[in-house]
């Protein structure tokens, strides 16, 4: 066993090391941090020549409802109809000391229609901004003459479309949308990790093998104790990545996305992300299908490593591992379609697609039975798969030449004894 | 055949088959405790094979390899230095922690490897070179580097291939005294090699291969007391016409004159009064010990030693051809 201490210990500190680990490690965090910051940044740097909207209200009633319904980035400024005082803030807008001002009349109550004065057109998203304040308020203003003043608002806020189910064991549709957003996320990241360790650990066989130290190591490290340890060594290195991240996307969306609403507030209903964010059963799950997903490919990859004696055949022979571990994703618009499906159900319980496809089932709300069941199933497998690998493995490592036939690979898997 | 407690490494009818090919035939060789043991041969005669079987790395389809008198795989563990023809090294690691590495692999605390990897770096000439990784250094100090990490758990065996091949003439000799140092401590010392000027300095006991069979093997200096009616140097004027004849197997070019290499009992007498009768100007005659090349040649044919001269690197090229 200290073998396998040794050699988990000098795989993890060669790869955390490494200049590449470390700029992956601190690329997604930056890149998430610099969406924050530039967002934040230009919207400090927004100046008041185009936050402040003045606003000319000739229909004598919609000033205060607009100025209500734009979004706090703007600042609106009532302007009085006399002529000085229309003369005074075209005359501002001439100056360019505002981007413009917005002329609302009696046209406005009618049609919708109101009236932009600038030097230049305003950006299409603040475009339709204005847009929406202007046509609920000429809305509430209408509607109002008929209709109670509540029941205006709740109509003109959106009104919902609620769920109720039909069957007994449904899940709350509530959550299941943005629940399956995140698991969609989850097992993108999970099929990526999966997929670079993996291979990571058929490349640090193969280096081994085809720089012939494997020759000298396996005197003194039994095969299994060198390929334990080096799949978990690597292993290690996934999960300290995984982990700095998960760290990094907690913390960026607790301290950071509240700091980013503060100055965007059309981003507020991001916020709703964060009751998923720290959802500890959804973060046990993808840290369970993470290990066991891992444990069974990277066997598979250091297999078909052991059996290769340069990077060309190894990159040919490792394709229809790879091919088992991308299939889920094409199913993936299937299973976030219907989570529940027979389809979806039947393939997040194959070990080798439950990695990637029963995190995003069971955010969508998938029955706990479900991913258990699917869990022993992997276990099981992956006992195998690492029977049947650490064989080939043994043997493979010190052959050189040609790349076994599958009736050869069998005769090795029978004959390391 | 048992085993004694002198044996280091006994082998017993061993054989080794590629396909077709049979690349070790019925091999036996016994070295003994504490000696320098070379085993030559030219290019393809197995020499790496019978190593790699010793190390197990390759199993002998017939045959036992005996390691000493132990259970082989838990000698190879802690007790065995192998230095493999391939020079593997992780390219990517420093120096220092591929050495503490290697060190902790077999059996020595981490501590105590940097401590030994660091005073053979410092007596070695590569003190500064501790922190560099290693695909930075030369080929020369790579060589080296891994030679430290073959010795550096202080094995009771070591078993090097080709060690000297891609050195220097300095680092050879550097090479030289560690490998004495190491038997003047008691470490059996098994190397191969196809130069055999270089086993004749260093070797104790020899087994010459050819073709994967062993063509002799024993003592050196037994050897050679045996072939001392084996050689005959000649200086002469004239025709060289007398020189062949049923006696001599092979007749080599040396400074000035010849060596003439005799079959198994061939008379010398008869071969000078050859020489006589024919009108050639003799100067000199005379028995002389025989370098291990002409053993080798005289045991195997002269195709049999065929490109023991060249580099290693035109053989190789000519072997993958």
């Amino acid at each position: 066993m200290r073998n396998v201490f040794v050699v988990i210990r000098r795989e993890y500190i060669y790869r955390v090391r490494n200049r590449w680990f470390i700029v992956g490690t601190l690329a997604l965090p930056a890149a998430i941090l610099g969406v924050i910051a530039l967002s934040a940044m230009s919207e400090a740097r927004r100046s008041n020549r185009d936050r402040v909207l003045p606003i000319i209200d000739h229909s004598g009633v919609l000033y205060d409802l607009v100025a209500g319904r734009l979004p706090s980035s703007f600042e609106p400024e009532r302007v009085a109809t006399t002529p000085e005082a229309l003369e005074e803030v075209a005359e501002r807008a001439r100056e360019r000391t505002i981007s413009g001002y917005l002329v609302l009349d009696a046209e406005t109550l009618t049609s919708g229609k109101a009236t932009f004065h600038g030097d230049h057109a305003p950006r299409t998203l603040t475009r339709i901004r204005m847009q929406q304040a202007v046509v609920r308020s000429a809305l509430q203003v209408r509607l109002s003459a008929t209709d109670s003043g509540a029941q205006v608002e709740d109509l003109l806020s959106g009104g919902e479309i609620d769920f109720e189910s039909v069957s007994d064991e449904a899940p709350e549709e509530g959550a299941r949308e943005i629940g399956m957003a995140v698991g969609f996320a989850g097992a993108m990241v999970l099929y990526m990790v999966i997929l670079i360790y993996g291979m990571m650990v058929m490349r640090s066989v193969l280096e081994e093998k085809t720089s012939r130290v494997v020759e000298v190591i396996i005197s003194s490290v039994r095969p299994w104790e060198l390929m334990l340890g080096k799949i978990l060594g690597v292993g290690a290195v996934a999960l300290t990545q995984v982990g700095i991240w998960a760290l990094a996307v907690t913390l960026l969306l607790t301290v950071g996305l509240p700091y980013l609403i503060a100055f965007r507030p059309e981003l507020a209903n991001a916020s709703e992300l964060l009751q998923y964010l720290p959802a500890v059963g959804g973060l046990v799950i993808f840290v369970a299908f993470f290990i066991l997903g891992y444990l069974l490919f990277s066997s598979l990859y250091a297999a078909v490593a052991a059996m290769c004696s340069t990077e060309e055949e190894a990159q040919q022979t490792q394709f229809p591992v790879t091919l088992l571990v991308m299939i889920p994703i094409f199913f993936m618009s299937s299973i976030m379609e219907d989570p529940n499906s027979t389809l979806s159900t039947v393939l997040s319980l194959v070990p080798f697609f439950s990695p990637i496809v029963m995190l995003p089932r069971y955010l969508g709300g998938a029955p706990l039975w479900q991913v258990g069941l699917s869990m022993v199933f992997m276990v099981i497998t992956i006992g195998g798969v690492a029977w049947v690998a650490g064989r080939i493995y043994r043997v493979g490592i010190l052959m050189q030449g040609k790349r076994p036939t599958l009736p050869e690979l069998w005769r090795w898997v029978k004959e390391a004894g | 055949m048992d085993m004694t407690s002198d044996t280091a490494i006994q082998l017993e009818g061993v054989t080794k088959r590629f396909g077709e090919h049979t690349a070790v035939r019925d091999l036996h060789m016994s070295i003994p405790r504490g000696c320098i043991y070379g085993l030559l041969g030219p290019n393809g005669s197995g020499k790496t094979t019978t190593l790699r079987m010793i190390m197990g790395i390759l199993h002998p389809d017939e045959g036992v390899v005996r390691l000493l008198g132990g259970d082989p795989d838990d000698i190879r563990q802690k007790r065995v230095g192998y230095l493999p023809e391939e020079r593997g090294v992780y390219r990517k690691m420093k120096v220092l922690e591929q050495l503490e590495f290697m060190g902790e692999i077999r059996g020595l605390a981490r501590k105590e490897a940097a401590r030994r990897a660091g005073d053979w770096l410092d007596r070695l000439g590569l003190g500064d070179w501790k922190e560099k990784k290693v695909e930075d250094l030369s080929k020369g100090m790579q060589q080296k580097v891994q030679f430290i990490a073959t010795v550096i758990h202080d094995p009771e065996l070591l078993i090097l291939d080709e060690p000297f091949s891609g050195l220097d003439p300095i680092n050879q000799d550097v090479l030289e005294d560690i490998v004495r140092e190491f038997h003047r401590r008691g470490t059996t010392i098994l190397f191969s090699t196809h130069l055999m000027a270089q086993a004749e300095q260093l070797c104790e006991y020899v087994c010459l291969i050819s073709q994967a069979e062993k063509v002799l093997d024993g003592a050196l200096k037994d050897l050679k007391a045996q072939e001392r009616e084996g050689v005959v140097a000649v200086k002469f004027d004239g025709s060289d016409a007398w020189l062949a004849g049923p006696e001599v197997a092979s007749i080599e070019k040396v400074d000035r004159g010849v060596h003439l290499l005799l079959h198994e009992g061939g008379d010398h007498q008869a071969i000078l009064r050859r020489g006589v009768e024919s009108g050639a100007v003799i100067h000199h005659f005379e028995l002389v010990e025989p370098s291990l090349h002409e053993i080798f040649i005289r045991h195997a044919g002269g195709d049999a030693v065929g490109d023991a001269g060249l580099p290693r690197d035109l053989q190789r090229a000519e072997a993958v051809s």
